[in-house]
């Protein structure tokens, strides 16, 4: 999420990074986020035709090598993230400090919180 | 010869992609650090096995993962406690605890072991994570490679950031790391460096699945070789981890 801050950070426009944790409704404002999102979606769950539908959308929209290289983005941070969940590894300092004002308020200090005892 | 991999898939899937998928296939077959080639595969396939689970389903229900009892549906070799860490990996992960680490050492998996598990369960996800989003089967795991493990342990490993121990690579010599490096500061990076060589097999898919990482913090960077932005990359990375409810 830092990442994505700072990248969108670089651009003109506005962008709504809530959409992310679902913090907030509608379009993130980055070109097909909106079908990027539910394919991502779609991957994590288990609905076999929801994924096919969000497949064929990105093919149409964005086209096949990008949903190709959607799906590698997605089976990384499918896999990294339990990485870092099963060695309780910490935010480093820099990212604590940058993404403080926002962790709150999109909801993702609640994720810590499930490693409490 | 090394066997080619989504030659017949649906989608197009560029060469450094398929190349490193038959690396990581390699390496899950091949003896690790403290496991046989024989011995990750079984962790491999208990990894889609846990995916149908009952009782992995029944606790990912519940309040508390600690308030059911019951038995994981296996079928192979594998100890219980290598199970359970297996199918808590896979379906429940963002509850893992300290304690529930320490109760899987009291019962003998030890702290190298639990990493090099990680590193197998993970690798696995992460190609049939792919594979099931391109529309294909898993990949077939292939047969075992005859070998024994290096069983190397980095005598630089310290309790010094996370549940388990992690290696400085300053601090480590260069039969200790063999391929890892930290090619970038992030916590994660280290995370599984206590298997130096888990630890490198795996980032090397993360460098082509995801981006080179010594590219990741400069966030203007776009890979040219990516058919989607850095914004969009971005995107999806984060969307995944709140869909995990990944804290990092």
């Amino acid at each position: 999420m830092a990442r994505l801050r700072g990248n969108l950070q670089g651009h003109e426009g506005e962008f709504d990074i809530g959409v992310v944790t679902g913090a907030s409704d509608g379009d993130i404002g980055i070109p097909n986020g909106t079908v990027l999102m539910e394919f991502a979606d779609a991957a994590i769950g288990d609905d076999e035709d929801r994924l096919n539908m969000a497949r064929a959308n990105v093919v149409t929209e964005i086209g096949e090598k990008a949903c190709v290289d959607a799906a590698g983005v997605i089976a990384t941070f499918n896999a990294i993230d339990r990485v870092a969940d099963s060695t309780g590894i910490p935010l480093e300092d820099w990212k604590e400090e940058s993404t403080e004002d926002f962790r709150e308020e999109l909801g993702i200090e609640k994720f810590r919180e499930l490693h409490l005892e | 010869m090394e066997q080619k991999y989504y030659a017949n898939a649906p989608l197009p899937v560029r060469d450094d992609l398929a190349e490193c998928h038959a690396r990581a296939l390699k390496r899950l077959s091949s003896a690790g650090t403290w496991y046989t080639g024989a011995e990750r595969l079984m962790i491999a396939a208990e990894s889609r096995n846990a995916k149908k689970c009952l009782y992995c389903a029944e606790q990912k229900e519940a309040l508390s993962p600690n308030a059911l009892k019951g038995e994981h549906d296996s079928s192979n070799e594998l100890s219980k406690p290598t199970i359970e860490v297996i199918h808590r990996i896979v379906t429940d992960t963002s509850r893992l605890t300290p304690s529930w680490l320490e109760k899987i050492y009291e019962q003998g998996v030890t702290d190298a072991e639990y990493v090099e598990i990680i590193g197998v369960v993970t690798t696995t996800i992460s190609l049939d994570t792919f594979a099931r989003t391109i529309g294909i089967e898993d990949l077939t795991l292939p047969l075992p490679v005859e070998g024994e493990p290096s069983r190397i342990r980095p005598a630089s490993a310290t309790n010094n950031m996370s549940w388990v121990p992690t290696v400085d690579v300053s601090k480590a010599t260069p039969e200790e790391l063999g391929l890892y490096d930290q090619v970038n500061k992030n916590n994660v990076r280290r995370a599984l460096s206590l298997v130096t060589a888990e630890a490198a097999g795996f980032f090397n898919l993360v460098d082509h699945q995801y981006l080179d990482g010594a590219q990741i913090h400069n966030v203007e960077y776009e890979a040219n070789a990516r058919a989607i932005s850095r914004a969009q990359i971005e995107l999806l990375s984060s969307r995944v981890s709140a869909l995990n409810q990944c804290y990092y």
